[in-house]
């Protein structure tokens, strides 16, 4: 399987295909003519230039907003985060590198394969994955390595994200070091490398895959997951085996993995060496025009922390006690303390931890305060993790728009 | 340090919760197991330069791509599209780029409406207007096809151009079409194929134009 592509790709399919499918499966959220033009007046307007997002429901999904359709780019609206600890399936965000996605995938003939430097070449049923092996689940935040792109200043090339191209889950699935064990990895063995079934539309564009160190690959906590939130993965969330790297960003979370590779050499292909990296020190951040000396695969997560039920130039009621609520997570230390200001970090008050549900997943929060009638306020919150780290009060700069953690600011006032 | 790390480690491991029994009905649905794909949304404005936007950007991805970008400098879209050709493998011949670059920094500040969303307006097919499909004119047609078409589909029509062939689907072969009717072919060339690398035309082809090449493309199957 890994190599082959057995099945019949999208471009077998005309827009009558699309019509009809639609109309059959709506069922299961395929969108049809009809909810498409319902959606006419529904964007999103994010704050930056050209940050008009239409909302359209792609199948399975709710309406989201769309930032490319082709290969498709999908945007968590953000009050979501505020509805929900785990993002719901439907609601999740979608992110493609290369078009040439199949349109099915055969579920009989479906192989997991792990191969390279292993004793034995593996090639597993998802009945045998879901039959053979402990079944194991974690809570952890997915987000894309260029979530919060858009914000960056100056604007940098990309995908230019808001905040939503992030989403917690609960997932299930098998531990990948259970595969290699099995397989039994060599004594030369450096990297493992992860495929899906997509490919790119030319020939000449570099197939997306990327490695992961042995050390991290044999982690605990990295599964290869068929279940999010206790439903089979959504199909544009990497049906039906996505790997799940627990506080690494989403790049290395290769979705319809089809193939595991041990190398006995760090992988050079494309995706690694050349793009997803961050300059090589401690910030990962340079100054806007400055040259990159040394750079280094992007890897995990800084630690963040967003407001979820405020809304940017909203306002509150005055006079009465103010609720304000909010997420927040880091790399898998787990999160310490979330500090809370409604004046734009000169002082600081103690947020409210909620409910843990591990060290990888968001982690809810609340804060109260009463506002003053007429008054103008600029909310903040700032988390820190369990070995200290906190957010940057001013955002670092790179080409890649990755690692954003700055404090964000909420302005309100109070009626 | 080290044994706040263990804790860690040992609280990270229960939260791994054991059992679970998803996994065993998680793949019954068959209805999950397959997908179809909107076609693109909006397409590349009318203007100088906007045919090598639609030939070699919508190989790989759709318009969108280009209008979420924040506007770049000349420089920056050179660095880009340079990006595109060496890296990615678009066959951009190099004398392109510059009209390219300047069709590019001319979109900067635009953000064109999703086409999806007006559907309705559109007209259902070119037959719809005044000008008949009868009345293209094949030597005209030709050299439009030289232009803009030749790149895919190759100079015998037969989807072995340059670029063609590494498409995957491959580019149609047009020798083929014999038994498609004017109006397929004509919806296909205006508003390109879904899933596939065939872009719209519309914006860069006049009605009269994309009659000329059906009536070209008539003549490669004879």
């Amino acid at each position: 399987m890994s190599k082959e592509k057995d099945e019949p790709r999208s471009g077998g399919l005309n827009r009558r295909s699309f019509l009809t499918a639609g109309l059959a499966l709506g069922a299961v959220g395929l969108l049809s003519p009809k909810s498409l033009l319902a959606r006419e007046a529904s964007h999103v307007d994010l704050p930056f230039a050209r940050g008009r997002r239409p909302l359209v429901a792609f199948p399975q999904k709710r309406p989201l907003m769309v930032m490319t359709t082709r290969p498709p780019q999908l945007e968590t609206p953000f009050p979501i985060f505020n509805e929900n600890i785990f993002t719901p399936n439907d609601a999740f965000f979608v992110r493609w590198h290369l078009a040439n996605i199949p349109s099915s995938v055969a579920l009989s003939t479906f192989r997991l394969t792990i191969r390279g430097r292993v004793m034995r070449q593996l090639s597993l049923s998802l009945d045998e994955l879901t039959h053979d092996f402990e079944q194991v689940e974690i809570a952890a935040v997915c987000q894309c390595g260029g979530n919060s792109r858009g914000f960056f200043d100056p604007r940098v090339a990309g995908g230019q994200w808001g905040n939503g191209a992030m989403g917690n889950a609960r997932w299930t699935g098998v531990r990948l070091r259970d595969l290699l064990l099995k397989a039994g990895v060599h004594d030369d063995a450096v990297q493992v490398r992860f495929d899906g079934l997509d490919r790119p539309v030319a020939d000449a564009t570099p197939d997306f895959q990327k490695s992961l160190d042995l050390d991290v690959a044999m982690q605990n906590e990295v599964l290869v997951a068929h279940s999010m939130n206790g439903e089979p993965l959504p199909y544009l969330n990497g049906f039906p085996l996505r790997l799940v790297v627990p506080g690494w960003y989403a790049t290395y979370w290769i979705k319809m993995l089809s193939d595991v590779e041990v190398l006995k050499e760090h992988d050079r292909n494309f995706w690694m060496e050349k793009a997803y990296r961050l300059p090589a020190d401690p910030c990962g951040c340079i100054q806007p025009g400055e040259h990159i000396a040394r750079s280094v695969p992007i890897g995990k997560m800084t630690v963040r922390s967003f407001i979820t039920n405020m809304e940017q130039g909203g306002t509150v009621s005055s006079d009465a006690p103010v609720t304000i609520k909010g997420i927040a997570f880091d790399q898998g230390y787990g999160i310490d303390r979330v500090l809370f200001s409604i004046d734009g970090g000169q002082r600081w008050q103690a947020a409210r931890l909620g409910d843990d549900y591990g060290d990888f997943s968001f982690r809810p929060w609340v804060a109260q305060f009463t506002p003053a009638r007429g008054r103008a306020y600029a909310l903040q919150s700032l988390a820190v993790n369990r070995i200290g780290e906190s957010q940057r009060f001013s955002a670092r700069w790179n080409p890649g728009g990755y690692l954003r953690n700055a404090v964000e600011t909420i302005h309100v006032r109070a009626v | 340090m080290m044994k706040r790390r263990q804790q860690l480690l040992i609280f990270s491991c229960c939260v791994i919760v054991l059992g679970i029994a998803l996994g065993v009905h998680a793949f019954n649905d068959e209805r999950l197991t397959s997908i179809t794909f909107p076609s693109d949304p909006i397409t590349f404005q009318a203007g100088p330069g906007s045919h090598l936007a639609t030939t070699y950007c919508l190989i790989c991805h759709s318009a969108e791509y280009i209008y979420m970008q924040p506007p770049h400098s000349q420089e920056k879209w050179k660095e880009i599209v340079h990006k595109m050709k060496q890296t990615f493998g678009c066959p951009i011949p190099e004398s392109d780029i510059p009209a390219l670059l300047t069709y590019l920094v001319s979109q900067n500040e635009i953000q064109p409406r999703h086409e999806v969303f007006r559907a309705k307006e559109e007209k259902p097919a070119l037959v719809a207007e005044s000008t008949r499909p009868s009345s293209g004119d094949s030597s005209k047609g030709q050299r439009v096809f030289g232009t803009y078409c030749v790149n895919c589909h190759g100079q015998s029509g037969k989807g072995d151009g340059p670029i063609g062939t590494s498409l995957v689907p491959p580019a149609a072969n047009l020798t083929l079409l014999g038994n498609k009717k004017d109006e397929v072919i004509l919806k296909t060339i205006r508003k390109g194929r879904p899933g596939t690398a065939m872009p719209a035309w519309k914006h860069n082809l006049s009605s009269q134009e994309i009659l000329d090449v059906l009536a070209y493309i008539r003549t490669l199957s004879q």
